[in-house]
């Protein structure tokens, strides 16, 4: 979309004419359960939950049950299509409406509502297929976390054509206020970063979790601390990468003397090196000063120092 | 054919931790007293050069010592690494003739005025380059000159094994040379290896002994070309050769990212470029005053400029090489451990004492003294050498 | 074990309360058993970095220990045919969260119990489990 509109009014009418376009697409299918209905998944489940009951796992007991063996837990019902660790998410017709509100600022979400139904009890090797539609949009609407739309789906599942479960599922995408400095409540961290165009790039990655390494998109040279151009090969076109979070202390110091403002002394600062083949700097946290040294292993820590800044530390790891 | 200069003169005002006068009244008592130390009347300089840290500007202390007009005046960037590189502008401006006599100077209150060993949260606030380059580090506190070099002097202990007690031999030499050199604030004060184990972290690896002096005062220097300085009251110390020099991939104090973070590669340059200039090798040089803010950086700047092989330097030390009686007498005034922290200008004005033969601690056949500048930064050097 | 039968459940009845640890082992394993691998449940340091105060309960797993807690006072063999929840405050590692309920109605043998989840913030989830105790038809 490049439409230009900026008055309130023309996003709530754009947001709400891309919403009944999306809630018309109807049903979109998403890819199949990665496995089906089994045993194990149910066991780390129950195990996990502290769920006891035994017409999950005990095949004996579940034979003799009204169910007459082994059943999945109903609340897992979302559980055998999730995408897992890598996997990719099926697109779904909500997933333009969440972006279009992203763009126009309703950044922050929170879930509202899950209500799950279950249609019959899931037994092994029942494999599901999900599809999802877009049933609601409401707003905007004044909230507590600030102002925003309800957006609200449903999933059904099918196992060989049959719905054996449905959820409907509700988020709120808010606009986050905008922060007020509340003297007394939290004071401001006076240590602050100066940011422009060619570092903001690393703050907004800290704000993530993510370690951000420049890297030239031309030659893909990695450089830290960043800067416009790559003295490698003259390119100003830059990317960056994402760096693994962990690395070595190459060097470090115990600051006692002066006081230093927004820190308690003693404290460690490190130059610490990534294996992606960069140095940076950041405080080594989370244990005695004594014990820190060249050659520690370490990973990336995020710390917030005050409503608005975070800053990546080192903590000690298993090496 | 440059036009050969020379220092001519030098002055100073008292080294004190309060000097209870404003900074441009001790820049002008030190223009004063470097003039007639040269015999030279105010009217006579139409240059000036400067640290661009120095509160003082040309035109104010021209007024104030009644210096009149100037056709050049010009200052350096990177705090004490401008030390030398003002003698080196004055040169370059008399080779050139921009100017015909020129006065460098530094004045400040640092221990009674700002002290640039306290935090300052401002530094990394500003997104000019250097705000930008302070902000990889002031927000985690790494924000004192201390702690940079302190980062640096922990990974040369590591790679080549030196102890504390390494850096608290400099600290030790430098007292030494002070206890006897009525200038000095540490006038009859040594101190002993114990004594510098013993004072208290400031950021460790550094005790407070390997941190010098906060100093409140001024010095000047009269640079003129070598013809008319045969003229005057002293003996001329010839500029025999003045850099500048920054490494590859410097940053201000925290160049910890470049590939080894145990030598000075900036020392490197003024130290090629010194030898170059000079026709002279290291074994030429009776007396060094180097830069010593911090005792760790002594040492590296011993290996960078070939006075002693990487990682020998704690040896040479141990060995007495630095003190007023081994093969490289360095700092015989005391330094800014001992003597007084002027940003490295006292420093020229000792090896000009050398060169004449007229200092406290006099290192006998003084011919060729080399000068550095502030380390850590990007830097400056020089040799004076008698005519 | 046994599981209650029609006659034993009476609308007003107040379930027992149930209190659960959300220790760090707790609020990771629920979250990858869920096969939920988003680093705020499970990556202290990506949850503050994203202004929580520590990794949280992933919603599959309120959905879970809802059905737990109604099916630990029921016995094994109802049948639960919906869960319900309004999602509330974020349920925090290290807090603790407990689970109070009370069967509000009956229905063509079909019981609703209310439930609500608390944790030191506030309420953590608050809804309704819908089930069949064993014998009644659908």
């Amino acid at each position: 979309m490049t439409t230009v509109l900026t008055t309130p009014e023309s996003v709530r009418e754009l947001l709400a004419a891309l919403a009944e376009r999306q809630m018309a697409a109807g049903e979109t299918p998403g890819a199949p359960a990665p496995d089906p209905v089994n045993l194990p998944m149910i066991r780390h489940w129950t195990a996990a939950m502290g769920d006891r009951n035994p017409v999950y796992t005990d095949e004996e007991f579940a034979a003799r049950s009204v169910h007459g063996g082994i059943v999945a837990p109903p609340a897992m019902a979302q559980v055998w299509t999730m995408p897992g660790l890598g996997g990719e998410r099926s697109p779904t017709p909500v997933d333009d409406v969440l972006a279009a509100l992203d763009e126009h600022g309703f950044t922050g979400v929170v879930a509202t509502n899950c209500e799950q139904t279950y249609h019959r009890y899931l037994r092994p090797g029942d494999r599901l297929v999900p599809a999802t539609r877009m049933t609601g949009f409401a707003g905007p609407k004044r909230t507590a976390l600030g102002e925003g739309y309800f957006v609200t789906w449903e999933v059904t599942w099918y196992a060989s054509g049959e719905a054996v479960n449905s959820m409907v599922f509700r988020v709120l995408k808010f606009r986050p206020r905008e922060r007020k400095s509340q003297p007394g409540i939290r004071k401001s961290y006076p240590l602050r970063p100066a940011v422009n165009r060619d570092t903001e790039f690393f703050w907004e990655g800290v704000r993530k979790g993510e370690l951000r390494i420049q890297r030239c998109a031309r030659c893909g040279e990695l450089r830290h601390p960043p800067g416009p151009m790559c003295p490698r090969c003259r390119s100003a076109d830059r990317t960056h990468v994402t760096a693994s979070g962990v690395g070595t202390v190459y060097s470090y110091v115990v600051h006692h003397h002066p006081p230093v403002p927004g820190r308690e002394t003693p404290f460690v600062v490190a130059v610490v090196e990534l294996p992606e083949g960069v140095r940076i700097v950041g405080n080594v946290v989370d244990c005695r000063y004594e014990e820190v040294g060249i050659g520690m292993p370490v990973r990336v820590a995020y710390r917030r120092m005050d409503e608005d800044l975070i800053l990546p530390m080192w903590v000690p790891r298993e090496s | 054919m440059t036009i050969a200069s020379a220092i001519a003169g030098i002055g100073a005002t008292e080294f004190s931790k309060r000097s209870g006068r404003s900074e441009l009244q001790l820049a002008a008592e030190a223009v004063f007293r470097a003039l007639d130390d040269a015999g030279l009347p105010p009217s006579e300089v139409d240059g000036l050069v400067t640290y661009s840290q120095d509160a003082n500007q040309e035109i104010a202390v021209a007024r104030e010592t009644g210096i009149g007009e100037l056709s050049f005046f010009s200052r350096i960037p990177y705090g004490g690494g401008a030390a030398c590189a003002t003698v080196q502008q004055a040169a370059m401006a008399i080779a050139t003739r921009q100017a015909s006599t020129v006065v460098c100077y530094r004045a400040f209150n640092e221990r009674s005025g700002r002290r640039f060993g306290q935090p300052d949260a401002t530094i990394g606030g500003e997104p000019s380059s250097q705000g930008l380059e302070m902000s990889w580090h002031v927000p985690y506190g790494l924000m004192t000159p201390a702690a940079w070099v302190a980062m640096f002097a922990r990974r040369y202990m590591h790679t080549y094994g030196a102890g504390s007690e390494d850096f608290g031999r400099v600290a030790v030499a430098m007292r030494k040379h002070a206890a006897t050199n009525p200038a000095a604030w540490f006038y009859k004060r040594p101190i002993t290896l114990e004594e510098h184990q013993a004072s208290r972290w400031i950021v460790e690896p550094l005790h407070l002994l390997d941190c010098c002096q906060e100093s409140d005062g001024a010095v000047a220097l009269v640079i003129t070309s070598l013809d008319r300085a045969r003229d005057l009251r002293h003996s001329p110390a010839l500029i025999a050769a003045a850099t500048q020099g920054a490494g590859a991939g410097q940053m201000m104090m925290t160049s910890y990212y470049r590939d080894d973070m145990t030598g000075l590669p900036e020392m490197s340059v003024v130290g090629r470029k010194l030898w170059e200039m000079s026709g002279m090798s290291p074994s030429d040089i009776q007396t060094a005053i180097l830069y010593d803010h911090f005792t760790p950086f002594v040492l590296p700047q011993l290996e960078e400029l070939g006075f002693c092989p990487r990682g020998e330097a704690k040896d040479f030390i141990a060995d007495g090489g630095i003190e007023l009686d081994g093969p490289l007498p360095v700092n015989p005034h005391g330094g800014q451990l001992g003597e007084a922290y002027i940003h490295g200008m006292n420093g020229i004005a000792e090896a000009v004492r050398q060169i004449r033969g007229t200092a406290v601690n006099q290192i006998k056949n003084a011919r060729n003294v080399l000068v550095t500048a502030g380390t850590g930064v990007p830097t400056s050097a020089l040799i004076l050498t008698t005519p | 074990m046994r599981t209650l039968s029609q006659g034993q459940i009476a609308v007003g009845t107040d379930l027992p309360e149930l209190s659960i640890d959300l220790t760090p082992t707790m609020v990771i394993s629920t979250a990858l058993a869920t096969m939920d691998f988003t680093p705020v449940h499970h990556d202290v340091a990506a949850a503050r970095a994203q202004g929580s105060q520590d990794i949280f309960v992933n919603i599959l797993t309120t959905m879970g220990l809802v059905e737990r807690y109604v099916t630990d006072w029921t016995g094994p063999e109802v049948m639960i045919t919906a869960i319900n929840v309004k999602l509330g405050v974020p349920a925090y590692a290290g807090d603790r969260l407990v689970f109070t309920g009370t069967v509000t109605a009956e229905s063509g043998g079909e019981y609703t119990v209310e439930v609500r989840g608390r944790v030191s913030l506030g309420d953590h989830a608050v809804g309704t489990v819908r089930f069949r105790p064993p014998g009644e038809s659908a």
